[in-house]
C-alpha cells in the first residue's frame, strides 16, 4: 500500500492557480468597491508644513482625501506582528522618504492615481542620515525583540581566540535587500455595520485580524480577513503594516468597500526590508582544525522609530561544536523604512559564518567540508541537548558524492576551461523550523464520507494546501480525494504567521492532532456498533488507510470509513487547541560551481546542488520546490540584488523590478536537491520538519567560496558584481 | 497617470499634424516605453498619437542601403535572414536588448527614443535637470555607478540605454523623419544631444517631428560586426558597458574599423579616436591597447563608476579578438 504522505502528489490547488480559477486577494470582487491611493513623502526626516488637497478633491471621482488632519485616529497595535513604531498619516511627522501622508479614494483607480499627483506637500525638512558606515560609532545593542536576544555569550571568547594556532579576522557587508514578491500588498476592507472582511494578501492572517480589532478598537471576532492564495511573501507579507490598517480606517469613515493596491515603488517603503549589514568575524581554530572560538559581531540598520534586528546569526551559535562563542547583533539608527525578515533573514549571518570557514580552511590548508566534520555537533550546544534528529553528516557525503567534489583541485585558479576559471565552492545551510506558537485545527468529516479540514494559515507557494491535505488524508485513512483543506481565513482556527519555516511543524502537528482524534471517532462508532463488521474489536487494533478501517491481524476484517459515517447520519467533528512547538533544525550541505571570465569579470552560476535533511519528505515535488527557490535567492543575494539608496537624500534609487535585479532564468542553472527523507522522531507532523527557509542559507557563500576558488581573490562586499571583480587587477 | 487623449493615425502626415497641433502630444508606436513614462509620471502627454497602424514597417535592401521602417518591430528586424548575414550587429544588439515579450512589441523608432534609466529621472520625487529643468542632479554626487564618464556635464551625467542605436551609431546609419517642414535625414551620431546646460533637449527632432525609417550603408565591415554587452545580470537587463565592432582586416593589418559604445555617455558613444589608432594598424594587443586608451582620454569618472573605464578598454579587447580571429 503506498503512502499518500511523502508521495510527490502534484499541488492539488494546482489547475486552480494556472486557469486563473484562484482568487488572490486583489481579485475579490466587492460590490461597490472604491479605489484607494497612497501619497508618499518624498523628504526623509522633518515635517509636513502644509498639505493642499483642494484640486485632488475636486478631480473627477475623488470621494475623500484623508491626510493627518482628518484621517481617523488610530491605536498602534500592541501585537507582536505590528513591528512599525508608528502609524503614519496621524501626525506631520515625516521619519523615512516614501511615508504615506495622504490618502486619497475615487470611484476608479485611475481617478486615484490622477488625484495623487494633485496633492500638494510642503516640508520642513531636515538632512537625513541614510549610510550605516557613517554612524558606526554610535552602534548599539538593541534590547531583546521578536528574534530573541541580540547578544549572547558562551564560555570565553578571548580565551578561546588566544588558544588558536589560526586566526581568521575578516568583514563582511551585504547591502539592504527587498523582498519583491510578484504580488505586491493589498487590502480591501468591506464594513457591514460594527463588522469589516478584509481581503488582504497576508502571511497572517490572525495577526491582521488582531492589529486591525487594536488599531480600530473593535473586537477580534468582528474582524473576518480572507487571504486564499498569495503571490509569494518571502515574510514581506507577515507583519501587519499601516497601510492594511489605513483602509480599513478609511473604508469605515466612508462606509464604503476600499481597495488598495501597492504600486510595486510603494511596496519599497510600506513594508519592511532586510537591513544592511556589517559583520565582523573572528575565528579561532587549532591546527587539526578544531574551532577554538568565533566572535560575530554584526551591525546594521534600524530607524529611529523601531530597534528589530532580524539577522540573528543563529548558525554561529549553534550550527557547530565550538567552545567559545560570542554573537552580538549591533544597530544603527538610519532614516529609512524599518527592517523586518526577509527570505531566511538568517542568510546574512550565514553568509559571514560559511565565508569566514571557508578562509578558515585556506589558513588552515584543510577541505572546507573536512573542517566542518571535525567540528561536527550532534546536539544543540547551547543547550546540551540534541536536535530532533540531524543527519548532517549525510548531508555532507551525499552532498560531495553528487557534486564530484572529490575531482576538485583545491588550489584556487586551479581548473579552468580555455581561459574560463571554474570554481567549486560548498557551504552548510541551517535553519531552525518551529517553536513558534503553533496552531490550531477543525475536522469535519461529512456522513459521506467527506473531510474538510481548516487552519487559519496561508500558501505563500511553498504547498500548504498540498501537503497538509496529504498530512490529513494519511491520519484519517482517506483518498487524497476525499479531503478538502481549507485555509486563508481568519475564522479559522489560529495559526501563527506563515513565517520562520514554522507553518509545516506548527500547522502539520494541528493536523495531525486533530485528525488523529476525527480518526479514533470513526473508529469507535465502528467497534461500538453491532452492525458494522469491525464490532467488538478493540480500537487500538483497528487501522484507517485509504478508506477503509480494517482490523490489524484480520484484513478480511473491514469497514469503508463512509459506511461508518453514513450509518452514524451526522458529522464527525474534531478542533485542537494551538501548542507550542519544540525547534527542529533543517540542515544541509550546498555545493556551487562558478565560471568566470577573466578578462571582463563576468561571473556565471553552472551548477547549484544541495543535499538537505528535512526530516520525513511530505513531498519532493513542493519540497524541492523550496530549494529551488532557496538556490535563486541565494544567487540573487550573492551576485545581483541590492537596494540602492541616495545617500543624501535616504531615498530608494531603484524602487521597481527592472533596476533591483532579481535573477532571471538565464542566470539560474540547473538546480539539483537531495533529500535524505529520515522523520524526525520529535516532529508531530508525521516526522516532517519546517525546511522553506533552509536551503537559502548557505548558498550564498557557496557561491562567493567558488569565486574565491575561481580566481583567488576573496570579495567580501555582496553582491559580487564585475566591478568589483576587475577593480585592481590588471587581469583577474 | 494624467488624463490623455488618445488618437490613432492612418497616414504618416495626419500623424504629423496631430502631434504638432497640440504642445503636448507625443507619438506612441510599441508603446513599451512611453507607456512606463506615463505610469511614473515621468511625462504627461495631453495626447498620444498613435503611430504603430502606420505602413512603416518594411525591411529591405535598395541600392546598397538597408532600409528599416520605424515601426517595425525589435523582433522582426532582429529575426531578419539578411540583417543577420550582412548586419549582424545589428542583430546582435537587439536580441541583446530587453525580452522577448517587449521586442515583440517595441518599435524600432521607439528603441532610439528611450528615455535613460538614471533612479533619479524616473523617481518624480527626486529632483533632476533632465526631467525638471533646473531642479538639480543627484546623480552626480549620489548613486552614479551606472551613469556616464564621458559627455556628461555638471547637469547631467545619465546614459542612454539604447543597444540598437549604439550598434547603428557604428555602421554610419541615417535616421529618416517626417515633420511639419517636411523630411529630413539626421545622421545617427548627431540625433541625440549632449546634455550640456539643457540636458531636457534628448534629441535634435522638432515637435512633431516623427521617425519613419532608418537607412544603414552595407560594408565589408558591417558584414563582420558584433555587439558585446556587458550587465549584472545574464538577460533584461541595461548594458553597464556594451561595444559594437565592425572590422575588416587585410592580413593583420586594419583597413577599415568602426566603434561605438554604450553604457558609457548620453548618447551613443562613436569614439573617432579609437577608430584612427587601430586604422591602417597591424591588429596587435599594443594598437588595441592605444585604442582603448585614446577612448577613455577624456574619462571623467565619478564615485561609482570608474570601474567603467577600464572595463570598457576591456570589452573592447575582447570584441576585437573575437573579430579578428585572434580567439
Amino acid at each position: 500500500m503506498s503512502s499518500i504522505v511523502g508521495s510527490p502528489v502534484p499541488r492539488v490547488d494546482g489547475r486552480a492557480k494556472v486557469t486563473g480559477a484562484a482568487t488572490y486577494a486583489a481579485d475579490a470582487e466587492v460590490r461597490g468597491a472604491l479605489h484607494g491611493l497612497l501619497v508618499l513623502s518624498t523628504v526623509a526626516s522633518g515635517r509636513i508644513t502644509r498639505i493642499d488637497t483642494r484640486e485632488a478633491e475636486r478631480s473627477a471621482g475623488v470621494v475623500a482625501v484623508f491626510t493627518h488632519r482628518n484621517m481617523p485616529r488610530l491605536a498602534r497595535p500592541e501585537y507582536i506582528g505590528f513591528l512599525k513604531g508608528f502609524i503614519p498619516v496621524q501626525d506631520p511627522d515625516i521619519h523615512h522618504s516614501g511615508q504615506p501622508v495622504a490618502y486619497v479614494v475615487a470611484e476608479t483607480l485611475e481617478e486615484a492615481q490622477h488625484a495623487a499627483t494633485l496633492v500638494g506637500v510642503s516640508y520642513d525638512a531636515r538632512p537625513p542620515r541614510a549610510v550605516v558606515a557613517d554612524a558606526m560609532d554610535e552602534a548599539y545593542v538593541p534590547p531583546p525583540g521578536l528574534s530573541g536576544p541580540n547578544e549572547t555569550t558562551r564560555g570565553d571568547v578571548a580565551a578561546g581566540l588566544a588558544q588558536a594556532d589560526v586566526l581568521v579576522d575578516v568583514t563582511y557587508t551585504t547591502p539592504m535587500h527587498h523582498h519583491n514578491s510578484i504580488e505586491p500588498s493589498t487590502t480591501t476592507a468591506d464594513w457591514d455595520g460594527e463588522r469589516v472582511t478584509v481581503y488582504e494578501s497576508a502571511q497572517g492572517g490572525h495577526a491582521t485580524r488582531i492589529c486591525i480589532s487594536e488599531a480600530l478598537g473593535v473586537p477580534p471576532g468582528n474582524v473576518r480577513v480572507l487571504s486564499p492564495f498569495l503571490g509569494g511573501g518571502f515574510g514581506a507579507k507577515g507583519p501587519v503594516w499601516p497601510h492594511t490598517l489605513l483602509t480599513a480606517a478609511v473604508a469605515r469613515e466612508l462606509r464604503r468597500p476600499v481597495k488598495l493596491v501597492l504600486a510595486r515603488a510603494q511596496t519599497y517603503t510600506s513594508h519592511g526590508l532586510r537591513a544592511e549589514a556589517h559583520q565582523r568575524l573572528r575565528i579561532g581554530a587549532r591546527h587539526d582544525g578544531t574551532l577554538t572560538a568565533i566572535d560575530h559581531v554584526s551591525t546594521s540598520q534600524v530607524t529611529r522609530t523601531e530597534e528589530g534586528v532580524f539577522s540573528q546569526s543563529q548558525s554561529s551559535r549553534i550550527l557547530y561544536a565550538c567552545p567559545h562563542v560570542h554573537v552580538a547583533q549591533r544597530a544603527v539608527r538610519l532614516d529609512l523604512p524599518a527592517p523586518s525578515f526577509m527570505r531566511p533573514p538568517e542568510s546574512v549571518g550565514a553568509f559571514g559564518l560559511e565565508s569566514a570557514l571557508d578562509e578558515l580552511s585556506y589558513a588552515l590548508g584543510m577541505d572546507p567540508i573536512e573542517l566542518r566534520l571535525r567540528n561536527h555537533t550532534a546536539v544543540n550546544p547551547e543547550t546540551g541537548e540534541p536536535f530532533g534528529s540531524k543527519h548532517l553528516l549525510e548531508c555532507y557525503r551525499r552532498g560531495a558524492a553528487a557534486f564530484r567534489w572529490t575531482e576538485r583541485d583545491p588550489r584556487p585558479r586551479s581548473m579552468r576551461d580555455g581561459d574560463t576559471l571554474i570554481g567549486w565552492g560548498m557551504a552548510t545551510a541551517a535553519h531552525t523550523a518551529g517553536g513558534r506558537p503553533g496552531a490550531g485545527a477543525r475536522v469535519v468529516l461529512s456522513p459521506a464520507g467527506k473531510a474538510v479540514v481548516q487552519v487559519g494559515t496561508h500558501d505563500i507557494g511553498t504547498g500548504t494546501y498540498t501537503v497538509m491535505s496529504q498530512i490529513a488524508a494519511q491520519t484519517l485513512g482517506l483518498e487524497l480525494d476525499d479531503v478538502d483543506f481549507q485555509l486563508g481565513d481568519s475564522d479559522y482556527p489560529f495559526a501563527f504567521m506563515s513565517v520562520a519555516s514554522a507553518t509545516v511543524p506548527g500547522v502539520g502537528a494541528a493536523v495531525n492532532r486533530a485528525c488523529t482524534t476525527a480518526r479514533r471517532s470513526v473508529i469507535d462508532l465502528a467497534v461500538t456498533d453491532p452492525r458494522s463488521p469491525l464490532h467488538g474489536i478493540p480500537a487500538e487494533q483497528i487501522t484507517a488507510e485509504a478508506g477503509f478501517l480494517r482490523a490489524t491481524g484480520d484484513s478480511r476484517r473491514r469497514e469503508r470509513v463512509r459506511t461508518v459515517l453514513a450509518r452514524h447520519g451526522e458529522p464527525v467533528e474534531a478542533t485542537t487547541e494551538p501548542v507550542p512547538i519544540p525547534p527542529g533544525y533543517s540542515v544541509g550541505a550546498e555545493f556551487a560551481e562558478v565560471r568566470v571570465d577573466p578578462r571582463v569579470g563576468r561571473v556565471r552560476v553552472t551548477r547549484m546542488l544541495g543535499a538537505y535533511d528535512a526530516g520525513r519528505v511530505l513531498n519532493r515535488r513542493t519540497l524541492r520546490s523550496q530549494a529551488l527557490g532557496g538556490a535563486v535567492c541565494a544567487l540573487g543575494f550573492a551576485l545581483t540584488e541590492h537596494t540602492v539608496v541616495d545617500p543624501h537624500r535616504a531615498r530608494i534609487v531603484n524602487p521597481n523590478l527592472s533596476g533591483y535585479l532579481l535573477p532571471v532564468n538565464a542566470d539560474i542553472p540547473h538546480v539539483q536537491a537531495l533529500f535524505i527523507d529520515e522523520p524526525d522522531p520529535t516532529s508531530e507532523a508525521l516526522g516532517a520538519r519546517g525546511f522553506g527557509e533552509t536551503p537559502g542559507t548557505g548558498m550564498t557563500a557557496a557561491i562567493g567560496n567558488a569565486i574565491y576558488h575561481a580566481t583567488g581573490r576573496r570579495f567580501r562586499d555582496l553582491p559580487i558584481t564585475q566591478d568589483k571583480l576587475i577593480r585592481g587587477a590588471n587581469t583577474l | 497617470m494624467k488624463p490623455f487623449d488618445y488618437a490613432r493615425a492612418s497616414r504618416p502626415a495626419q500623424a504629423v499634424d496631430l502631434v504638432a497641433s497640440r504642445d503636448e502630444a507625443a507619438f506612441i508606436a510599441g508603446g513599451t516605453e512611453l507607456t512606463n513614462l506615463m505610469k511614473d509620471g515621468v511625462l504627461a502627454p495631453g495626447l498620444v498619437v498613435d503611430v504603430s497602424g502606420l505602413p512603416l514597417s518594411d525591411i529591405e535592401l535598395h541600392e546598397g542601403r538597408l532600409r528599416i521602417g520605424a515601426t517595425a518591430r525589435m523582433r522582426q528586424v532582429a529575426d531578419h535572414p539578411m540583417v543577420r548575414e550582412r548586419f549582424p550587429v545589428i542583430s546582435e544588439a537587439l536580441l541583446a536588448s530587453a525580452s522577448p515579450q517587449v521586442r515583440n512589441r517595441a518599435a524600432i523608432g521607439g528603441n532610439l527614443l528611450q528615455r535613460t534609466r538614471c533612479g533619479y529621472y524616473r523617481d518624480v520625487g527626486s529632483p533632476c535637470n533632465r526631467r525638471e529643468p533646473g531642479s538639480g542632479c543627484p546623480a552626480i554626487d549620489g548613486q552614479n555607478r551606472q551613469h556616464a564618464i564621458l559627455g556628461g556635464s555638471d547637469h547631467c551625467i545619465a546614459v542612454h540605454p539604447s543597444d540598437l542605436a549604439v550598434a547603428l551609431s557604428a555602421l554610419d546609419s541615417v535616421v529618416l523623419t517626417l515633420g511639419p517642414d517636411g523630411r529630413r535625414s539626421i545622421a545617427l551620431k548627431d540625433l541625440h544631444r549632449l546634455p550640456g546646460d539643457t540636458p531636457h533637449r534628448e534629441t535634435v527632432l522638432r515637435h512633431g517631428e516623427m521617425i519613419t525609417g532608418l537607412e544603414i550603408p552595407e560594408s565589408r565591415a558591417a558584414r563582420n560586426s558584433r555587439y558585446l554587452k556587458l550587465r549584472d545580470r545574464a538577460s533584461f537587463e541595461f548594458a553597464v558597458v556594451s561595444v559594437a565592432a565592425a572590422l575588416t582586416l587585410r592580413g593583420r593589418v586594419v583597413t577599415d574599423v568602426r566603434l561605438a559604445f554604450g553604457g558609457i555617455a548620453p548618447r551613443p558613444w562613436r569614439s573617432a579616436a579609437a577608430e584612427r589608432a587601430l586604422r591602417d594598424q597591424p591588429l596587435t594587443d599594443a594598437t588595441v591597447a592605444a585604442a582603448g586608451r585614446a577612448l577613455v582620454r577624456d574619462a571623467e569618472p565619478r564615485e561609482h563608476n570608474a570601474f567603467k573605464v577600464e572595463l570598457v578598454q576591456r570589452a573592447l579587447a575582447d570584441i576585437l579578438s573575437d573579430l579578428g580571429g585572434n580567439r
